[in-house]
């Protein structure tokens, strides 16, 4: 028989549900989140699968010289990728490698504005979320940014198999990153509220959950995407 | 740890001043009654009702529909159905019988069974498991509404690439298909999340997870399988959304796409599909022998160990549903050894079954037939099931009637079979009386001859050569007789299996006339917790936690060996059972953002479907219902304090004892 | 193409296959009686038999070419296996459930059953015996799989097959240029080997027909099976398994034949409106017949005579006119001077249709759905009989006598009123209003005289 812990009471405000508490000792907010990021990595998984499939059939339509194929794109840019037998041209690495940066030190941040929390210092809570909010926005503007660029270049979502799945896995990860982002605001919000108190702590841990989940499949996106020719 | 002494609970420090207001428009319906009762209500029974009453609408679709197809195949050459009609109701007809009846079925029996058998007063997320129903039924009635909007689906329930796409089937059939599924999917997705935390979480002290009922663990069995294989199929189903939608390439061949992506998706998903389909029915039955066998379940870690084997397994082996589809023999001697051993768990339940049976003093009323009929069906749809393991074999059956009566062995002589079972079994739980066992004796025996004068003539229809949607078939094809027998086979069925709802409503009618008499706690010398409380169940479930010290539970604490070794009862049920009194249990109020927020993803829908404008409120719906969700209060202010939301962690254990 | 003299043991075995399904069709049969008089299970055990008794063109326990034999072989001793489970389960639950039962109200609460718990060496027992008895089946299983993917090597015939909504086209490489051929050396025609889309991999002078596929008997002839639109599947029963023809990917199979004679199919992958309606045959011919047959094939179709100044026009002219004028815009007839490549452009979904050149020699039309010699309303035209398999008809004999042209003028002017088609999104033959009656009867009497 132990005190009733904080998590549980967090647990019961959000969801009040029937009379038992834990039999994991893991509140039933945390339990349900870590079941929700698994479902996630499934999500995630047959995403990335449909990607390298499409692009490399589109390499090989490509390489064998499919008119259908060929002729979605400018001339050069296929002649690259003809070389290459890649689709490596199409990226500026040092560029996207950059704002992945961005984004993983956005996860030391969320680290930061959970320990504040915790220890009940306000300030510091407002603070990195806020740094974490921002650096999760300067990555969404790097792939505005970056989805543009490619949009001038000729690789659109319509014209091939390789535009709609290379816009498709990234375009499904800036969403998630952008229900971060709002989701960080409002958590700022509640802050400014003075809603925002240690019994929270466990709601921003979760969403630092999702912020850390949301990188780590971004650094699989990178290196699957950008890196592996 | 959990809250079983009347010890005196320190409140946390975070005082609940914090709260927000409530949004006053939808400030909780406390005591609603009627109709407004049953759209705001959280109560996990009520929803579990809810799940069973839509399946039973749907079932009702998905049947007629297969009278149809049934009618058309009667004699050779026929016109009763054009080929166009005929393609939309052989689709939604499996489209429906798999994702509307026999899924939300399983979410009945789990919604309102898998609570009261941990010992809970509710499920985890209440508020998420009232969504989790009304998102299942908007999606599944938008699914439906395809009918008067420009015709079903007309793809086949697997819907293959790229058939599916806009070129190949024009009309939003399949537009309706996808996106009422991908909504679908979004309940059974929270209902997952929501129904493992609770097993995982708020099981009765004591109840280790060897104690747990086998239904339990096929439930938790089921949720993984479910939690892990909806987003397989929701990103299949993007995928064709964006395809059609908003012209992407992904099934566009002539872009170079490869068709087999969608049938790889879809059997990723599909196959643990068919497992989470049969696994609940399953649990049913592990109940209902038992008791009345009047003995315990033969074997039961091995019941709970095949269980999960096959949840595992059940990952390995999609490919088999693609041995025809060109994978090279390497993969297709693989998946085809991988399949075969997974008969080996499933064979370990229908022995250990037997076992129970083996020795016992059998009751053979309504549920018990039923389940038998599980058992001795299913193996029937199982060893059809190996010659299709064997890629050779299949590559002459796969995709004719053959395979048509093998999945119906399963999913109907198995799943369905195992859930009316559970129906007769639980019903006096659920509703406060029985089911007429003299016209359940009619049900079941009418529904094993319709059953098996409909599906046992389709395997040999379809050794005999006769391809599976086919509209129409020539006389001189020699298949005239067993489609004959099949289709007149399916009209007892149809009528038989009517006669589940004709008995509900028989029964009811005469328990009313007859004063309601109290059908007792445990009618059935049941052997786990939820025959320790009041049928129908109170809404608070438990006056007291129950607490747990040994499988079957409640039938420990009826039965005890007396000097001589010999068992003898020291108890009924009646003496045992839990009074009833719910006083100062405090439950979680109803609620309307569940329905108001699962009210906008058919609005996105339509909206993606039609004109993108409809979007917009149907986006404002789902921020406002979201925003809505989580300001709401815990409970509404103005309520005594004794009311207030944290007293039910102390009221739980402090007033009962 | 002529090592025919295939040993004749395949036909010795049909015996016990024969007697097997008997047995499980009667087994099958049986499940609908439990509860039901047994007078009622004499009946239905009387029309199980009645029925194997009569033709069944697709019957699949009836093999006549190696490849399903390879399968019914296997099968055989599994049918045998899966009757006894069968038996042991299914009766033991029953016997089960008739030897416990007590009447709930004679049942005594203080005399209980004996309450077993289990039994650790029963359970492992009954868990690792059935993997035994799997282990062993997966031997014979694994090694058909891989026998039924043996290819010739070198390639002799192969035939490239396509599905099509909603008919079966076939190709065979004649001039051997290389499209069939095995580009990577390593004796394996697989899809390294051939061009996608398909409009790269046709070719001027191979042979192009429509719903039957012929072949000699006594050698195996390899497909190689791709779609020019949806997943389709190609089956011929009683000769071997069927595979996927799946668009932008070339799948290999085989078939071979015995016995000259006609094996039916039909579609077994949905493919859309008329999947039913989208049937097929293999005629296999004698070798010599088959060389007979194909040397025809190869020929040119013949114009019809023009008509000299100020004489009337023959019909098959005219016909002929109204064909170019109407139907070559998506049908091919090889004609002296016909550019074949140029004109004939087959996109994914739009106006692919059957090669005309050699109308006259087929014995089926419109998807395999219509007899093209006999208007027989019971659709007898896939009659199983090998008796009544008539060579002639392919062989350039065509007896114009026999020709069921109301059939071919109502396919020609309403082809939708007789098999759903959605020729508005150019899937299937659209109806031509315009025809006269007197432009049917050209044009029919143009067809005839493709033979």
């Amino acid at each position: 028989m132990t005190d009733v812990t904080v998590d549980q009471v967090v647990d019961h405000h959000d969801d009040h549900g029937g009379g038992h508490a834990s039999s994991l000792g893991l509140s039933n907010m945390k339990l349900a989140f870590w079941l929700f990021l698994g479902s996630e990595c499934l999500l995630f998984g047959a995403l990335i699968s449909s990607y390298l499939l499409s692009k490399t059939r589109f390499i090989t339509e490509i390489i064998a010289g499919n008119p259908n194929v060929v002729s979605t794109m400018p001339a050069e840019l296929i002649q690259e990728f003809q070389e290459k037998g890649s689709v490596e041209p199409m990226f500026d690495i040092p560029f996207t490698s950059l704002s992945s940066f961005v984004l993983l030190m956005s996860s030391l941040s969320m680290v930061l504005a959970h320990s504040a929390i915790v220890k009940g210092d306000q300030r510091n809570t407002r603070l990195w979320l806020g740094t974490t909010a921002m650096l999760g926005s300067i990555f969404i503007g790097g792939q505005i940014y970056e989805f543009t660029a490619f949009y001038r270049e000729g690789l659109t979502f319509t014209n091939n198999l390789f535009g709609s799945a290379f816009f498709t896995l990234t375009g499904f990860h800036g969403i998630h990153v952008t229900g971060g982002i709002i989701m960080l605001l409002s958590l700022l919000f509640l802050s400014f509220q003075g809603k925002l108190n240690s019994s929270r702590a466990e709601t921003v841990e979760l969403v630092g959950l999702y912020w850390h989940f949301v990188d780590v499949v971004w650094v699989l996106i990178f290196t699957i995407v950008y890196l592996i020719p | 740890m959990a809250i079983i002494e009347g010890e005196p609970l320190a409140l946390p420090s975070g005082t609940p001043d914090d709260r927000p207001n409530p949004l006053g428009v939808f400030a909780r319906p406390h005591n609603a009654t009627g109709f407004k009762d049953w759209l705001t209500t959280v109560d996990h029974k009520k929803i579990g009702i809810m799940y069973g009453a839509a399946a039973m609408f749907f079932l009702i679709l998905g049947g007629v529909s297969a009278l149809l197809i049934r009618i058309q195949l009667a004699t050779p050459n026929n016109t009763f159905l054009s080929a166009d009609a005929y393609n939309q109701v052989f689709t939604m007809h499996g489209t429906i019988m798999v994702f509307l009846v026999v899924m939300p079925i399983g979410a009945a029996f789990a919604n309102f069974l898998m609570p009261l058998q941990v010992g809970a007063r509710d499920v985890a997320f209440p508020r998420i498991n009232a969504f989790s129903f009304w998102v299942f039924l908007f999606g599944g009635l938008m699914l439906n509404t395809s009918w008067f909007l420009g015709g079903g689906a007309d793809g086949g329930w697997f819907n293959y690439a790229p058939n599916n796409g806009i070129a190949y089937s024009p009309s939003s059939g399949i537009d309706f298909w996808n996106i009422g599924l991908l909504i679908a999917g979004i309940g059974s997705l929270t209902g997952a999340i929501n129904l493992i935390t609770t097993v995982l979480n708020m099981r009765a002290p004591g109840m280790s997870f060897m104690k747990m009922p086998v239904f339990v663990w096929m439930t938790l069995v089921t949720q993984f399988l479910l939690l892990f294989a909806i987003p397989v199929l929701t990103v299949a189903q993007v995928l064709l959304m964006l395809d059609r939608q908003f012209d992407s390439n992904f099934f566009n061949v002539e872009q170079g796409a490869d068709p087999l992506l969608w049938q790889h998706l879809f059997w990723i998903f599909g196959h643990p599909e068919v497992y989470l389909m049969i696994l609940p029915a399953f649990g049913i039955v592990s109940e209902i022998i038992p008791t009345f066998s009047r003995k315990p379940i033969f074997g039961y870690p091995f019941m709970v160990f095949s269980g999960v084997a096959i949840g595992f397994m059940g990952w390995g082996v999609w490919a088999h549903h693609m041995f025809v589809s060109g994978l090279g023999p390497l993969s297709v001697s693989a998946f085809s050894v991988a399949t075969m051993f997974i008969a080996v768990p499933t064979g370990v339940k229908i022995l250990n079954w037997l076992a129970t049976m083996w020795g016992g003093k059998l009751t053979l009323n309504t549920a018990m037939l039923f389940s038998i009929g599980l058992v001795t069906q299913f193996t029937i749809g199982g060893l059809s099931g190996v010659s299709h393991a064997i890629a050779p074999s299949d590559t002459q059956q796969t995709d004719t009637y053959y395979i048509v009566a093998h999945f119906h062995y399963v999913l109907f002589g198995g799943a369905l079979f195992g859930f009316v079972a559970g129906m007769y079994f639980w019903w006096p739980k659920a509703f406060g009386y029985k089911l007429g066992e003299k016209l359940g004796k009619w049900n079941f025996w009418g529904m094993v001859i319709g059953f098996n004068l409909t599906f046992g003539p389709m395997h040999i229809l379809g050794l005999q050569g006769m391809p599976r949607r086919m509209q129409t078939y020539d006389d001189a094809m020699g298949l005239n007789l067993w489609n004959f027998v099949a289709s007149v086979g399916s009209f007892i069925l149809g009528v038989a299996t009517l006669l589940v709802l004709v008995n509900a409503y028989l029964s009811s009618r005469k328990w009313k006339a007859a004063g309601r008499p109290d059908v007792g706690p445990d009618p059935w010398d049941g052997r786990t917790i939820e025959w320790s409380i009041q049928s129908p169940a109170p809404n608070h479930n438990f006056d007291v936690d129950p607490v747990v010290t040994s499988l079957d539970d409640f039938w420990h604490r009826k039965y005890a060996e007396d000097e001589s070794g010999k068992i003898r009862r020291v108890a009924t049920g009646a003496q045992l059972a839990q009074p009833g009194n719910g006083e100062g249990v405090h439950l979680p109020a109803s609620s309307y953002w569940p329905i108001v927020l699962a009210a906008s993803f058919p609005i996105i829908g339509y909206g993606i479907m039609f004109t993108l404008w409809l979007t917009i409120p149907g986006g404002l719906l789902l921020v406002l219902g979201l925003y809505g969700w989580s300001l709401e209060p815990a409970d509404d202010l103005d309520l005594p304090h004794d009311h207030d939301d944290h007293a039910d962690l102390a009221g739980v254990g402090a007033s009962h004892d | 193409m002529t090592k025919f003299a295939r040993p004749t043991v395949w036909r010795r075995r049909r015996g016990p296959a024969t007697l097997v399904q008997d047995m499980n069709a009667s087994l099958t049969a049986a499940r609908g009686r439990r509860g039901v008089p047994s007078a009622a299970f004499a009946l239905v055990a009387l029309l199980t038999l009645s029925a194997c008794a009569e033709d069944k063109p697709l019957n699949t326990f009836e093999p006549r070419g190696p490849q399903a034999q390879m399968i019914d072989n296997l099968m055989t001793r599994i049918w045998v296996i899966m009757a006894i489970v069968f038996v042991l389960v299914v009766g033991g639950g029953i016997a089960l459930a008739i030897k416990g039962r007590v009447k709930a109200e004679d049942f005594d609460y203080e005399d209980l059953p004996y309450q077993r718990h289990g039994n650790d060496k029963l359970e492992i027992g009954w868990t690792i015996a059935p993997a035994v008895l799997l282990a062993i089946i997966c031997i014979p299983t694994v090694a058909t799989i891989w026998k039924l993917e043996e290819r010739n090597e070198p390639q002799e015939l192969d035939v490239m097959v396509i599905g099509r909504q909603w008919w079966w086209e076939y190709r065979y490489d004649v001039d051997g240029d290389g499209f069939f051929q095995d580009a990577n050396g390593d004796g394996v025609v697989d899809d390294k080997d051939i061009e996608w889309p398909l409009e790269l991999a046709l070719d001027n002078d191979d042979l192009s027909i429509a719903n039957e596929l012929v072949i000699p008997t006594g050698e195996q002839i390899d497909l190689v099976i791709t779609s020019g639109d949806v997943i389709h599947s190609f089956w011929i029963p009683r000769l071997n398994g069927k595979r996927d023809a799946v668009p932008g990917r070339i799948h290999t199979w085989s078939l071979e034949a015995d016995e000259p004679g006609k094996y039916n199919g039909w579609c077994t992958e949905y493919c859309g409106l008329s999947h039913a309606r989208m049937r097929m045959s293999t005629i296999a011919l004698s070798p010599a017949d088959f060389e007979t047959w194909y040397a025809n094939q190869m020929l040119q179709a013949e114009l019809p005579e023009a008509p000299a100044e100020g004489e009337v026009a023959s019909p098959e002219w005219a016909g002929r006119q109204t064909f170019e004028q109407v139907c070559a815009s998506c049908h091919v007839v090889d004609t002296p001077g016909f550019e074949y490549a140029e004109n004939f452009v087959a996109p994914l979904t739009a106006k692919a249709a059957p090669n005309l050149t050699h109308f006259a020699t087929r014995s089926v039309m419109a998807g395999a759905i219509f007899s093209q010699y006999s208007e027989d309303p019971t659709g007898r035209l896939i009659d199983a009989d090998d008796d009544s398999f008539d060579v002639s008809n392919y062989l350039g004999l065509a007896d114009e006598g026999r020709f069921n042209d109301a059939q071919l003028r109502r396919w020609i002017s309403d082809a939708p009123s007789q098999k759903a088609m959605a020729a508005e999104d150019q899937r299937g033959m659209p109806a031509f209003p315009q025809l006269t009656d007197e432009d049917l009867t050209n044009l029919v009497a143009y067809l005839a005289t493709l033979d």
